[in-house]
């Protein structure tokens, strides 16, 4: 399959502490990639040298196969690639609608002169902008709520709105930072399922941080793992549950000896 | 419940009492109470005083609307609740003012002449101040009218809650309805045609009122005219994208020095004509506006309103330079500026130039309408509301900034333009930086980012006081007390802006539904 982010030995230092080491990531076309690890393991920092937030001091990125080390942030929102924040980032004074109309941006021509002269070009682009916008709220089920302040919509409906607003720049590459952050069961599932459906009905490519390991094994065609930067582990969720260098960097030292331990009475007993 | 209703209550009258002294202060209550006689069609000689009935009038409106606004429906669903906050309100609101008015006549009695601290404290509004009767039983007497009033806000409020106006006006609409058919009501809100009529009802009042009103009035609504142009400048720069920039008189003195340098007799003798002068003021103003962003727009929030308050000072500094005299006319300003000629008729009454001052506004209320509720303008506010994220979601953030601190340049620039214009004369000493203050309060008090916001906000900020000459020594002190009490119980401005309900718009204007997505599963799910 085709590769379509990838990192080559990224590393980003704060003063003396390397939040990002040698990271390498090789993340193919339409596929769910997910980036776990403990708290402080460089995952969200990861995230924010590939969309631009943070240029990293080594290594290169390539998207496309070009390389967009160094971009400015709305550089690469325009070469495809959009994102979600931990903790939700709207704009909470426009409505629901505007906030999607804003993420459509990098497909926007007109200027501000032909909005003056109200010319054709601007009228038809304006009404194509609100269609379009009508229909991701439709697909993310916010029909009906397009007009209200998006700091007045349940928690829930903010978080998918920032997923649809990611949506309208029709990126090729989406980041989901902890998409089921402060979800119940319930929600997690359906969130679970629409990430699926991102994936399979518009056939985008999707990298998430995710701490709900129910999730992450469900959804994830490859898993890496950080771990004080450093990627410790990469494969797909079967290889990753099992693999003893994962379970320590969660549980600690000795964790994985226990564990293989505990694995080996169970099969004892159930033999 | 009680206690909160007590608490608001109280709350509300002590704001309402701090309003009511300051009024005494600067000897309001006599021009109040004629004001209250002037509405009852009552006669009050020039010298003579208003009648004392007609200051318990005015006493009790006030006490009223502070019982009305602590009953506000926020914590008083009881009856019994809205009731005690209104009671409370009055209570506090008359203690405290009693009391004042109580020492002052005491004062008064005594011998002391406050007029030696407070100039406008006079014996004769004082002795009016308690109903021309001894201090103690004037100071009950305003104690009293106040507490009732008070009481009776709670209650009217309480009737007229929220829910009371809305099936007032769903009676009203009911009404209309029947003459006319539900759905005719309907096309005739949604119909364009009645928005035409308005305007044009709108502009007949703005082409007729300028001939009708006098040269006073004509200069009043000019200056007002000026500074919503001002206003709607600054509305962009601060209001929509959210830079606080506090130099902005810069751009004022670019416009009004253009005009003034290249239409008067000295210090160049020029005389390009205004129209040129008048459009290189604006390009040149909104040119500065992009330079001075270069450098500065990558800063933000405190530092960005420090960078911009020097260079307002730049500005008025250089222009008032010894050195600079022979460009910019020095300390001394710029005098005879030659007015506009049109067609071979050239403006010289104030009527012609308030006509000038209105196409002006018109234009600028215009291009903000249409620039704002655009994807510019909707950039400008997601950049105001998380600049970081809007960078992120792939708006050029720096583009748009510069975009916006030269476009508002550049009202700034008609402004300075008619400014020096219709007063013929610019100085060093029309662009201080109380010009940048009164603009950004002027778009603050309004509502940031409404268009009528802005304009309420000139009217209050630069009509009232010019229409309050009575108060002239006190116009700063009003100016910041009507802050700080807009601040605190206003404080999304008097007309706040409100967000276009596009999504409605939309599906309205589409003729067939949006395709349909196949299946919908999250909603399934949810349900």
């Amino acid at each position: 399959m085709k590769t379509l982010l990838e990192t080559h030995q990224v590393s980003k230092f704060f003063g003396g502490l390397t939040a990002v080491n040698k990271v390498d990531l090789v993340v193919p076309e339409q596929a769910i990639a997910s980036i776990i690890g403990p708290n402080g393991a460089g995952k969200t920092t990861l995230f924010n040298c590939i969309s631009g937030f943070y240029k990293p001091e080594k290594g290169t990125i390539l998207f496309k196969g070009k390389s967009i080390n160094g971009l400015a942030t709305n550089q690469i929102a325009d070469r495809g690639i959009s994102r979600t924040y931990q903790n939700i980032r709207l704009f909470p004074s426009m409505t629901a609608i505007e906030n999607i109309m804003v993420g459509q941006t990098p497909h926007l021509m007109t200027n501000w002169l032909e909005a003056v002269f109200n010319t054709p070009r601007f009228r038809d682009e304006e009404k194509t902008s609100i269609e379009e916008g009508i229909r991701l709220l439709k697909y993310v089920s916010l029909t009906g709520l397009g007009d209200n302040l998006a700091l007045n919509l349940p928690y829930g409906a903010q978080r998918r709105l920032e997923i649809a607003r990611a949506l309208a720049n029709k990126p090729s590459l989406l980041l989901l930072d902890e998409p089921t952050a402060g979800m119940n069961p319930q929600e997690t599932e359906v969130m679970t399922r629409f990430i699926r459906r991102l994936r399979d009905e518009l056939g985008i490519t999707i990298i998430l941080i995710e701490h709900d390991m129910r999730v992450v094994m469900g959804i994830s065609d490859q898993i890496t793992v950080l771990d004080y930067g450093i990627k410790i582990a990469e494969g797909n969720p079967s290889q990753i549950q099992s693999n003893p260098r994962v379970i320590e960097a969660y549980l600690g030292p000795g964790a994985a000896a226990l564990s293989e331990k505990y694995q080996r009475q169970r099969h004892t007993t159930d033999a | 419940m009680i206690a909160t209703n007590l608490r608001n209550g109280v709350r509300t009258g002590i704001t309402f009492a701090v309003i009511i002294i300051f009024l005494i202060l600067i000897g309001f209550t006599i021009t109040g109470a004629a004001l209250v006689a002037k509405i009852f069609g009552i006669q009050v000689a020039q010298s003579a005083l208003p009648d004392v009935s007609m200051l318990a009038v005015f006493i009790g409106l006030i006490g009223f609307f502070a019982g009305t606004s602590a009953a506000k429906p926020r914590d008083s669903d009881l009856f019994l609740g809205a009731l005690i906050s209104g009671l409370a309100a009055g209570l506090a609101c008359g203690l405290i003012s009693a009391l004042f008015a109580y020492i002052l006549s005491t004062l008064y009695a005594g011998g002391v002449d406050m007029r030696n601290y407070l100039s406008s404290v006079s014996p004769d509004s004082v002795k009016f101040l308690v109903f021309n009767l001894d201090p103690l039983s004037g100071s009950l007497i305003l104690f009293g009218i106040l507490t009732a009033s008070g009481l009776l806000g709670g209650f009217i409020a309480r009737i007229y809650r929220s829910e009371g106006r809305r099936a007032i006006f769903a009676r009203i609409n009911q009404g209309w309805g029947i003459v006319l058919g539900q759905s005719t009501i309907k096309s005739i809100r949604a119909s364009r045609w009645v928005r035409y009529l308005l305007l044009g009802l709108v502009l007949l009042v703005l082409a007729i009122l300028p001939a009708q009103w006098g040269t006073y009035w004509n200069y009043v609504m000019g200056t007002v005219g000026i500074y919503v142009i001002l206003g709607l400048g600054l509305n962009i720069i601060v209001g929509l994208a959210g830079q606080l920039v506090l130099g902005y008189v810069a751009f004022f003195a670019i416009g009004a020095y253009t005009v003034a340098l290249l239409n008067a007799p000295q210090p160049h003798n020029l005389m390009w004509g205004f129209w040129i002068a008048l459009f290189l003021a604006v390009v040149l103003s909104a040119l500065a506006g992009i330079l001075v962003g270069l450098p500065i727009l990558s800063l933000r929030g405190d530092y960005l309103a420090i960078v911009t308050l020097g260079l307002g000072e730049i500005m008025r500094i250089l222009l008032k330079s010894d050195a600079a005299t022979p460009l910019f006319g020095g300390p001394a300003g710029i005098q005879n500026i030659a007015g506009p000629v049109i067609f071979g008729k050239s403006f010289s009454t104030d009527v012609d130039f308030m006509y000038l001052i209105i196409i002006g506004v018109l234009l600028a209320i215009f291009v903000t309408q249409r620039v704002q509720n655009s994807r510019t303008g909707r950039a400008w506010v997601s950049i105001r509301e998380d600049e970081t994220v809007s960078k992120a979601t792939g708006v050029d953030t720096f583009r748009s900034k510069l975009l916006a601190l030269a476009l508002g340049a550049a009202f700034a620039g008609m402004g300075g333009a008619l400014f020096a214009v219709r007063n013929q004369f610019t100085g060093p000493e029309d662009h201080v930086l109380m010009v940048s203050i009164n603009v950004l309060a002027l778009v603050i008090v309004g509502g940031m980012g409404s268009i009528p916001g802005v304009i309420l906000g000139s009217f209050v900020l630069k009509g009232l006081p010019e229409i309050l000459r009575e108060v002239e020594n006190y116009r700063m002190l009003v100016f910041g007390a009507l802050l700080v009490v807009m601040m605190i119980i206003r404080p999304e401005g008097i007309w706040p802006a409100r967000r276009p309900h596009l999504e409605k718009q939309g599906g309205q204007e589409l003729e067939k539904p949006p395709e349909e997505v196949a299946t919908d599963p999250v909603k399934e799910d949810l349900a």
